[in-house]
């Protein structure tokens, strides 16, 4: 790697580091802004009472210095602060354990989805207006078009009501699957149609005529030249995709109750829990950040002609 | 480049096969289900199961497995609630002290033990009941413990009322020796049992409380109830199972209980029809009335002790641009109003049609089931009209009668077409609610009828938290509210209405009211020499419901607050709509299990077959 791309990536890293504080910053003077509060109950507790939980939680400071001594935590000690809602549960303890089960929700949604999806996009582009092409075009554009939370709905009613195969809740033993079949749907329909058009292309490449031509096993054809160049369209979907499992399994986890950092997000907003809502916005963003920052890294890898600049 | 992508698709292909081989080995965890153990799910996730920080239904429930408190809900032989002794021998009479106050001295029972082994000590509970009233640990059910000599000095705050003047103030309960425990009261209260069954009134131990996030770990859950916590995974499921410390551990049927943890009353219904549930206390409220025509006896509805209501905001300025009313004379004439615009609206389609659960048409504002001390209901015996109870007739046929006799008062102030029926000069309102289909349908249906006299009534919801911020803030006209009570006597659905009260939504004293001295009391038929003529709202009810609390005579204290609430009906800003029912269901198989009007779930005795 030559210092043109050194310098192309550390520029990106720093930006990424930008757009995490910025994340932070807003959040926090947004979600101040915001009525309400965490100590707010149907049944009030007295002004001095709230008065002395926001002395506790060092609430009654100016905003400003309550915001400083919040990036000093968060930089220097990796501190989010306890939770004000669980009392007693550190904000960083809620965040581990919902991201545990969230990721290994969304990594094996991920992968279902890239292995499926390449493997019959480059079947139908190999098998180009054959009955298997057809049946693959036609049940992908149907699961592209469909949202997830009638994916999901129907799964539930049909293998966890109707005919009991799997748990309708999360938590139960093989109750990842039917989330996991669900969040892994739409990527799989998208990846198999951007597969296919991709490797149609490069199947009409001069170069795939040279090889074949010079007598190149088949297989090394499909495997060596086609499906390596075909899949840079494919990479560069990693990034969208990632947001998408993200942003989708804040549905799914309410469907089928899975106990994962989507529904610490939700419920810390509207009990305006402020740590954790500033914990899980960081967790998050920092993770699509990262992930963006690696697709972006990964063209240049895959495919040396882009130009990075 | 060839390499790394074979290396990719290599690493690619064994994460997938590892990550499949980890949903296989979790699958094969679940060992067959013991005969006595119960799966249910009461809601999601508990803020917290500390006894004296908790205030949600669900986690009283799992509180009352946990925790031995020195009184209980329980069920007679013949299936009544009672509350019976727990950890005291016996649930004792006060003695009357001369200056008012009444002390009560509990023994503890033999054989108390905490779930690591240790005695319960009385010490205990002078702990627990210190640290649950305390500013600093700063409960939302602090004020459980008002009734007990001591928590007023506790709360006292200076002008400002932001510091606590006296930091150590401790409440007027003492451990004589380990197994005397004696406890003494501002004045009697007649529901001071249901108090001591209440969760936070539970013992907790010093030791194990210090640590400040004792209640979220079951290693630390160190508790004296029929269960203990064997295992807490966040938001997922949390295990209870039987406390062989617990010193009727052999009265305890159930061996375990698992609480399942999900907020989302479509995935409750779901796991109940496939029966990996067998309780859930939560139904999506589109499936009530197939529920109800389908699911037999699995389906309960049951009596809650609560009010559903919309309130005025008291400074609202409803009276029409050409009114020349001011001060008093405006605020009878809106009081006149707001009660003749609540006689618009029929109860009986709102619980039939709307609520569908089996709701009952509310005629005031202290809830059905909320009884005198002759155990006649108190609403019954409120309002003074012979023919009807309550203060207005909620009998569906005497719709039509209410909604006349409003129409004429409301022609009293505003102009009426009598040829389209309508009213032509009615200011325009707004409807607050939180945001939730159930309210909205009810915002919807006030809006409608309204509609129909030529009231324009606009809705906007708010999220919750939001919502709350505003109600309380009083920057609304008219706004949906709720109240469930936390024991059975009327005074906590009236103390809320008082002046400094954090739940006076209503702004009662506050703003522009505060200055209106238009009410009149007088108490000498009760034995007061009090009687005020034009006063205020501080000077009135405040000084009423202040008198209600000292009160030691039984008797004279439930007129009180008959008075008190007509009082507050009189105003016309609480419009009742009806009372709360709690609603379940749970699988034909068990057996033993009973409901308290709180809500509260008891499992302990349940059997399954």
């Amino acid at each position: 790697m030559n210092s043109k791309s050194m310098l192309y990536i550390l520029k990106r890293v720093l930006l990424a580091i930008l757009t995490v504080w910025v994340v932070i910053t807003v959040t926090f003077f947004v979600m101040r802004a915001v009525p309400g509060g965490p100590f707010l109950s149907e049944k009030a507790v007295s002004e001095a009472a709230i008065a002395a939980l926001e002395a506790k939680y060092g609430m009654d400071k100016p905003l400003f210095e309550q915001y400083l001594t919040y990036l000093t935590d968060i930089v220097t000690k990796l501190d989010f602060g306890p939770s004000l809602k669980q009392r007693g549960r550190d904000v960083i303890d809620v965040i581990t354990d919902g991201l545990k089960v969230s990721a290994k929700l969304g990594v094996v949604a991920a992968i279902c989805a890239a292995i499926t999806g390449i493997v019959l996009g480059a079947t139908a582009a190999l098998r180009r207006n054959k009955i298997i092409d057809k049946i693959i075009m036609i049940v992908t554009t149907a699961f592209v078009s469909m949202p997830s939370f009638i994916m999901g709905s129907l799964l539930l009613l049909t293998l966890a009501v109707k005919f009991p195969i799997f748990p309708a809740n999360g938590n139960a033993e093989g109750g990842l699957v039917l989330p996991i079949i669900t969040l892994a749907l739409y990527p799989t329909a998208y990846i198999t149609r951007l597969t296919r058009s991709s490797m149609l292309d490069v199947l009409g490449q001069d170069y795939i005529r040279t090889a074949k031509a010079k007598g190149v096993a088949g297989f090394r054809i499909i495997f060596g030249h086609a499906l390596k160049n075909s899949l840079i369209p494919v990479l560069t979907y990693f990034g969208p995709m990632l947001a998408y499992i993200v942003t989708g399994s804040l549905v799914m986890e309410k469907i089928f109750a899975v106990p994962g950092i989507g529904r610490a997000f939700v419920n810390s907003i509207t009990s305006r829990d402020y740590p954790l809502i500033m914990g899980t916005t960081i967790v998050l963003a920092t993770l699509i950040v990262i992930m963006n920052l690696i697709t972006d890294i990964l063209y240049k890898v895959v495919d040396p002609r882009i130009n990075l600049e | 480049m060839k390499k790394i992508l074979a290396l990719i698709l290599a690493l690619v292909m064994s994460l997938s096969l590892v990550a499949c081989g980890g949903g296989e080995s979790a699958e094969g965890e679940g060992d067959a289900a013991a005969a006595t153990s119960l799966a249910v799910c009461l809601a999601s996730e508990p803020d917290t199961l500390d006894p004296a920080l908790n205030s949600a239904v669900d986690g009283a429930t799992m509180i009352a497995h946990l925790f031995s408190g020195l009184a209980k809900w329980s069920q007679d032989a013949n299936g009544n609630l009672v509350i019976v002794a727990d950890a005291a021998e016996e649930l004792v009479e006060g003695v009357a002290n001369e200056d008012g106050t009444v002390t009560y001295t509990y023994t503890l029972r033999d054989g108390l033990k905490w779930s690591d082994g240790k005695d319960v000590t009385a010490g205990d509970f002078v702990f627990a009941w210190n640290r649950a009233a305390s500013p600093a640990l700063a409960g939302d059910y602090n004020y459980m413990f008002d009734v007990v000599k001591g928590y007023a000095e506790m709360w006292e705050t200076d002008e400002a009322g932001e510091t606590f003047v006296n930091p150590d103030a401790k409440l007027a309960v003492e451990a004589t020796d380990d197994k005397t425990l004696v406890v003494t009261l501002s004045n009697a209260v007649a529901y001071w049992n249901e108090l001591l069954a209440f969760p936070t009134y539970m013992p907790v131990r010093e030791d194990v409380v210090g640590n400040e996030a004792w209640a979220t770990d079951p290693s630390t859950y160190i508790c004296n109830g029929a269960y203990t916590i064997t295992s807490w995974e966040h938001n997922s499921v949390i295990t209870l199972e039987k406390n062989t410390n617990y010193v009727d551990a052999d009265k305890v049927t159930l061996d375990k209980l698992e609480c399942y943890l999900s907020d989302d009353s479509n995935n409750m219904l779901t796991n109940f029809q496939n029966g990996s549930w067998l309780m859930i206390d939560d139904v999506p409220t589109n499936e009530i009335p197939n529920l109800k025509a389908n699911s037999g006896n699995e389906f309960v509805v049951t009596g809650q002790i609560g009010t559903y209501y919309v309130c005025w905001n008291v400074n609202e300025e409803i009276l029409p641009a050409s009114s020349t009313l001011t001060g008093a004379e405006a605020e009878a004439a809106k009081a006149e109003i707001r009660n003749a615009i609540g006689l618009l609206f029929d109860r009986n389609y709102i619980a039939d049609q709307i609520g569908q659960a089996g709701q009952v048409p509310a005629s005031s504002f202290v809830a059905m089931g909320m009884t005198n001390p002759d155990g006649t209901q108190f609403y019954q015996t409120a309002g003074d009209n012979a023919e009807f109870d309550g203060y207005y007739n909620v009998a569906a046929d005497a719709y039509e009668a209410n909604f006349n006799s409003a129409i004429e008062t409301l022609k009293k102030y505003y102009t009426f077409d009598e040829a389209t029926g309508m009213f032509t000069d009615f200011p325009s309102m707004t409807y607050l609610y939180n945001t939730s289909d159930g309210h909205k349908a009810i915002g919807e249906y006030l809006a409608g009828a309204l509609a129909a006299v030529g009231i324009t009534m606009n809705l906007e919801n708010q999220e919750w938290n939001t919502f709350l911020n505003t109600r309380k803030n009083g920057d609304y006209s008219i706004a949906r509210n709720g109240w469930l009570a936390d024991y059975n006597d009327p005074i906590c659905f009236l103390d809320m209405w008082t002046t400094v009260s954090g739940n006076n939504d209503i702004q009662y004293g506050k703003g522009a009211h505060a200055d209106l001295a238009m009410y009149d009391m007088d108490l000498t038929a009760f034995g007061y020499d009090i009687v005020v003529e034009d006063g205020t709202w501080s000077e009135t009810y405040d000084v009423l419901i202040s008198t209600i609390k000292a009160c030691t005579d039984n008797e004279v204290r439930y007129q009180l607050m008959h008075y008190a609430e007509d009082m507050l009906m009189a105003t016309g800003c609480v419009v009742p709509l009806y009372y709360y029912t709690d609603i379940y269901m749970i699988d034909d198989s068990i057996n033993g299990f009973f409901c308290n009007p709180l809500g509260y779930k008891y499992f302990m005795y349940c059997t399954i077959g």
